[in-house]
């Protein structure tokens, strides 16, 4: 075989072009929509969202099978980070999920992904009946209602604000939560005279544990105004929050709050110290109550190389101690955590709006929901099956977890609402970076803060 | 790079034969070189010029509204400060990681080309972080370094307990471990490249400046060192793009933290283009990284050519 | 290289080459190690015992092969092209290509997003394989070129007045030669499309589809982490890498020694 140059090297060329074209034709006749979206009682969904953890959703997928047998979930769980990343290409073909998770701000918003999601309003009237907005939570509500369109359907709140203690530390040293600062300084001190840690927190990356701290000390500070600031009303360097960043690094100082904690996460880091004995207290919200429930204890413990027998952590909620000292009390605050969007180019679109209605809408939904205890019901008068759940140390925590089971019921403030911008955010955690591992002012760091928002326009 | 790879001796040769006879006897090359071309090219041309486009979009990724705002991205990227800060953090980086790698890579090879035991094993052993995923090996520098993870343990175990920390709160150690990272994940590479190399030097010329009496030391500053200056280059620049291209490793580390003290420029782009649904200003972020790559690829080999030349080699 | 003849000074080489090692394998142990915690070996059984897993391992297997395929083809030809025949603005094509090099993959995210779905590639194996093949042949290229150019072109100019075609010159001259090379090639490729992670993460949806590094996120949750399990996928994931470069450590060396950047 011998090559005449030219026409050969013409010949590719020319097919090279056709390969070209034909991959830009493919894309001008793609994206038709779904057809007439099947049986609504039949077929396979694919569910992706950041949460629950596999075992979890099995178990909610179990129970929904009990009602729908003859359709088919398969759920995949996405590493938060990559969440927003992953569903953006998938929601552009004609291959994404039939059913994706969102949540109320942020990268994967019910916001952002509007446009390839369906209104579930209609069914969800068909279901609850007209007046089908009492019966559910209304920040859910809001927050996946987008241009007069209800994108998402929630499932699950989530609220912050509390402090969890290892009661067996506590009782081991013979000691009584602390209330107040100078109590919470004292216990620290007796502590780390054990050689534990106290009150750890992990605020390295981009996770926003911190600005739950953050919002529970301006709440003790200034009730309100960390509302008045989600909404533009209030500014992030006003007075209060230079107060509370003050309080924050005197914490610190002070011996509560443990140092290093710009170079930990709060998953894995802070979560295993915990779950190890060897730190008594961390913030965390109203999820962490899945650690009271044994068979969750155990393997939590097993997952941070403890010893398996894991009776050791009896976690408890308390309030956040009055840091400021005027006498407010402690808040807890609540968001929407996530909800159900069903793809609109779904081919199977009528099962999906069955099951993604089934989580959130229905009592039978909402129970296995909140049986795990890492998730609250957004829809009302839904309660934990305390019965059915065996807890580590029934006697103590299960008084405690009812409370905080109905504690999200009133009207409460927001967590991030749905005006808090990933940079803000990023923002807060970076100002709380500063005033526990830099010599810079609270004002400057206050004002920084401010800054940023301000660019959010 | 090209012409410092074919500067050998048989790849002169080569050249010159082929510019004596070229063109003559033999049929066009192009076929040959197509299918390369068309993947790599293709694939990555229109991606360079398909975020050209997107930089100059104020678009959050997935909403059909995208803004056309022309340079307005690249004056925001001027403006953000965590920019200059990843260019600063690049530079050290990019020194550091250089230095060491290269003084581990030839002293390495060196011991590994002497009379010792167990050579393949330790080959083996330097190679192995070059082989695994950053995703894999992330999670075991987050442990030793932890507060209470193997390192301090291992400060308190010898009496030093006043030293353990926790590291990656401190901005420059965790540039540091940063940094001390990818040392580990890729000196393999320098290594084996120096091996290479070092392996092609003839022993009667080291043989013969030992009779002359110049020890070890003196060996290789003044025989290796001249005669891997071709591979030296090479790892300059290649380690200088993958500078610029760091991402993996603080990503899973550190996630550019504590407050950007090891932000680079890929995390830069990922938080601003995933975590912010920014993708205009991530593409316009992007552009500017692709400049810098090959400004600095152009620059080493053009100044290791002019200094070549002012050698007189 | 160094002095070796006295025992002295040979043990304390060894000595210096040990501890030089030592940093290298201390994090191999800790990984090992820390897979090891809590369940023990049980924390490989829970891996092993993913009902996806063996899927996962065939996609992985599945893509290295076809991006090793693809990318051998592209890098010999080219190699050939580059360094033996007559090619018109020749460096030109070569710089074009040695740009690629350049490009970081968090780059491409953006516009594959795009192309990816348009072409209708998305939850294909091809979504991953083109792109991980683009990547990888600028610098393979130049390597084999490098090689390629060691080799006399006496050799093929004889063969051409012998009457042999280009192709013929190719497949039984170059390619026989080329073999260290090859295999070099081969284990750079296999290693980076094994461990390919962000593309077959961003684009890849099914389980029947999905990848070998994307097992360790199993573990990995919103509100906890199964530190040890990671670990243990970790190994688990890397193990095939490790072996095929052990085997193939000693082609892959010479590949370099010939072709290595001089």
């Amino acid at each position: 075989m011998r090559f005449s140059p030219h026409s050969k090297f013409r010949t590719v060329l020319a097919a090279a072009g056709v390969a070209v074209l034909a991959a830009g034709l493919v894309g001008c006749s793609g994206s038709s929509g779904g057809g007439d979206g099947g049986s609504a009682t039949k077929g396979t969904v694919t569910w992706w969202s950041w949460t629950p953890d596999n075992n979890v959703a099995d178990a909610e997928i179990a129970a929904f099978n009990e009602k729908y047998p003859d359709i088919k979930v398969n759920y995949r769980k996405v590493p938060i980070d990559n969440y927003a990343a992953l569903l953006r290409p998938a929601l552009a073909s004609n291959d994404g999920p039939d059913v994706f998770s969102v949540n109320a701000t942020g990268s994967f918003s019910a916001k952002t992904f509007a446009a390839y999601a369906v209104d579930l309003t209609p069914d969800i009237k068909k279901l609850l009946g007209d007046d089908w907005k009492s019966k559910v939570f209304d920040g859910g509500t809001q927050a996946f209602t987008i241009d007069g369109r209800l994108v998402g359907a929630q499932f699950a709140k989530v609220g912050a604000g509390l402090m969890w203690i290892n009661k067996s530390t506590f009782d081991k040293y013979k000691l009584q939560p602390p209330k107040t600062y100078d109590e919470w300084v004292s216990v620290c001190k007796t502590f780390r005279s054990k050689g534990l840690g106290c009150f750890r927190e992990g605020m390295a990356g981009s996770a926003g544990f911190v600005v739950d701290t953050m919002h529970s000390i301006v709440d003790s500070v200034e009730p309100g105004l960390w509302a008045k600031a989600l909404v533009g009303k209030a500014k992030w360097n006003s007075p209060g929050f230079v107060k509370s960043f003050e309080i924050l690094r005197k914490m610190q100082d002070d011996g509560i709050l443990d140092k290093g904690s710009t170079g930990i996460m709060q998953y894995p880091d802070v979560n295993n110290a915990f779950l190890t004995g060897k730190v008594p207290m961390v913030q965390m919200g109203t999820w962490y109550a899945q650690y009271s429930v044994k068979k969750n204890l155990a393997a939590a413990v097993e997952g941070a190389g403890g010893s398996s027998s894991g009776d050791s952590v009896v976690e408890l909620p308390i309030p956040f101690p009055d840091v400021a000292g005027a006498g407010n009390p402690s808040t807890v605050f609540s968001d929407v955590d996530a909800g159900h969007a069903v793809n609109a180019k779904s081919k199977n679109r009528n099962a999906a709006i069955t099951f993604a209605l089934w989580m959130g809408h229905t009592t039978e939904g909402q129970q296995a929901v909140v049986n795990g205890l890492d998730s609250v019901a957004t829809l009302k008068g839904v309660q934990p099956d305390f019965d059915k759940i065996e807890l580590v140390a029934p006697d103590v925590q299960r008084p405690e977890l009812e409370k905080l089971a109905t504690s999200l019921d009133g009207k409460l403030d927001p967590r991030y609402g749905t005006t808090l911008a990933a940079e803000t955010s990023q923002a807060i955690i970076d100002a709380s970076q500063a005033m526990v591992s830099s010599d810079k002012s609270a004002q400057d760091v206050a004002d920084g803060l401010q800054s940023v928002a301000d660019s959010q326009g | 790079m090209t012409t410092s790879a074919t500067t050998n001796a048989a790849g002169v040769a080569t050249e010159r034969s082929s510019r004596r006879r070229g063109g003559l006897a033999r049929p066009t090359g192009i076929p040959w070189i197509l299918p390369a071309l068309v993947v790599s090219v293709g694939v990555l041309y229109y991606c360079i010029g398909y975020t050209g486009y997107l930089s100059t979009l104020k678009w959050d990724g997935a909403s059909p509204l995208q803004l056309q705002v022309g340079l307005e991205n690249y004056a925001r990227m001027f403006r953000d400060p965590i920019f200059w800060r990843a260019l600063g953090n690049t530079a050290l980086f990019y020194v550091v990681t250089f230095a060491v790698q290269v003084a581990l890579g030839i002293v390495l090879a060196c011991l590994l080309h002497s009379r010792l035991y167990l050579k393949t094993l330790y080959k083996v052993l330097i190679f192995v972080p070059v082989v695994l995923a950053p995703a894999t090996t992330a999670p075991v520098f987050r442990q030793i370094y932890a507060p209470t993870g193997t390192l301090n343990t291992v400060l308190e175990g010898i009496g030093l307990g006043g030293l353990a920390q926790p590291w990656f709160s401190n901005g420059t150690f965790a540039l540091f471990i940063i940094i001390s990272v990818q040392i580990w994940q890729s000196t393999g590479v320098v290594f084996i490249l120096y091996f290479a190399a070092i392996g092609q030097i003839s022993p009667e010329v080291i043989e013969a400046a030992r009779i002359d009496g110049a020890g070890d030391i003196r060996i290789i500053t003044s025989i290796i060192w001249p005669s891997v200056r071709g591979t030296t280059i090479a790892i300059a620049i290649l380690s200088a793009i993958g500078s610029l291209k760091t991402f993996d490793i603080p990503f899973l580390i550190t996630s550019g933290g504590p407050t950007y003290a090891t932000e680079f420029l890929g995390t830069r782009i990922y938080r601003i283009s995933v975590q912010y649904s920014d993708v205009g200003l991530g593409a316009a972020f992007s552009i500017v990284l692709l400049l810098l790559a090959i400004g600095t690829a152009v620059l080493i080999q053009v100044g290791s050519r002019t200094r070549e030349e002012k050698a007189g080699v | 290289m160094f002095e070796t003849r006295r025992l002295r000074s040979r043990i304390g080489l060894q000595i210096l080459l040990t501890v030089l090692v030592v940093p290298f394998v201390f994090p191999l142990y800790a990984m090992v190690q820390g897979s090891l915690e809590g369940l023990g070996w049980g924390n490989y059984a829970t891996v092993l015992s993913l009902p996806v897993l063996p899927k996962f391992f065939i996609n992985s297997a599945l893509i290295s092969a076809a991006v090793i395929v693809i990318v051998m083809f592209c890098t010999m030809t080219a190699a050939f092209g580059f360094s033996k025949l007559h090619i018109r603005f020749k460096e030109v094509y070569f710089w074009l290509l040695l740009i690629c090099l350049t490009l970081p993959g968090v780059v491409l995210i953006a516009p594959l997003f795009a192309t990816v779905t348009r072409v209708g590639a998305y939850n294909t194996l091809w979504a991953v394989i083109i792109p991980v093949a683009a990547l990888q042949i600028p610098f393979t290229t130049l390597l084999a070129r490098n090689f390629v150019d060691g080799i006399p072109s006496e050799l093929i100019e004889a063969a051409r007045v012998d009457g042999a075609s280009i192709v013929r010159v190719f497949w039984d001259i170059l390619l026989p030669l080329s073999r260290p090379i090859m295999a070099a090639v081969l284990v750079l490729v296999f290693i980076n499309s094994w461990n390919e992670f962000l593309l077959a993460l961003l684009f890849l949806q099914t389980p029947d589809q999905q990848t070998i590094t994307l097992v360790p996120s199993f573990f990995v949750g919103q509100y906890n982490n199964d530190q040890t399990k990671v670990l243990a996928a970790a190994v688990l994931t890397g193990l095939p890498v490790v072996i095929a470069y052990v085997f193939l450590q000693r082609f892959f060396e010479r590949g370099l020694a010939a072709g290595a950047l001089k």
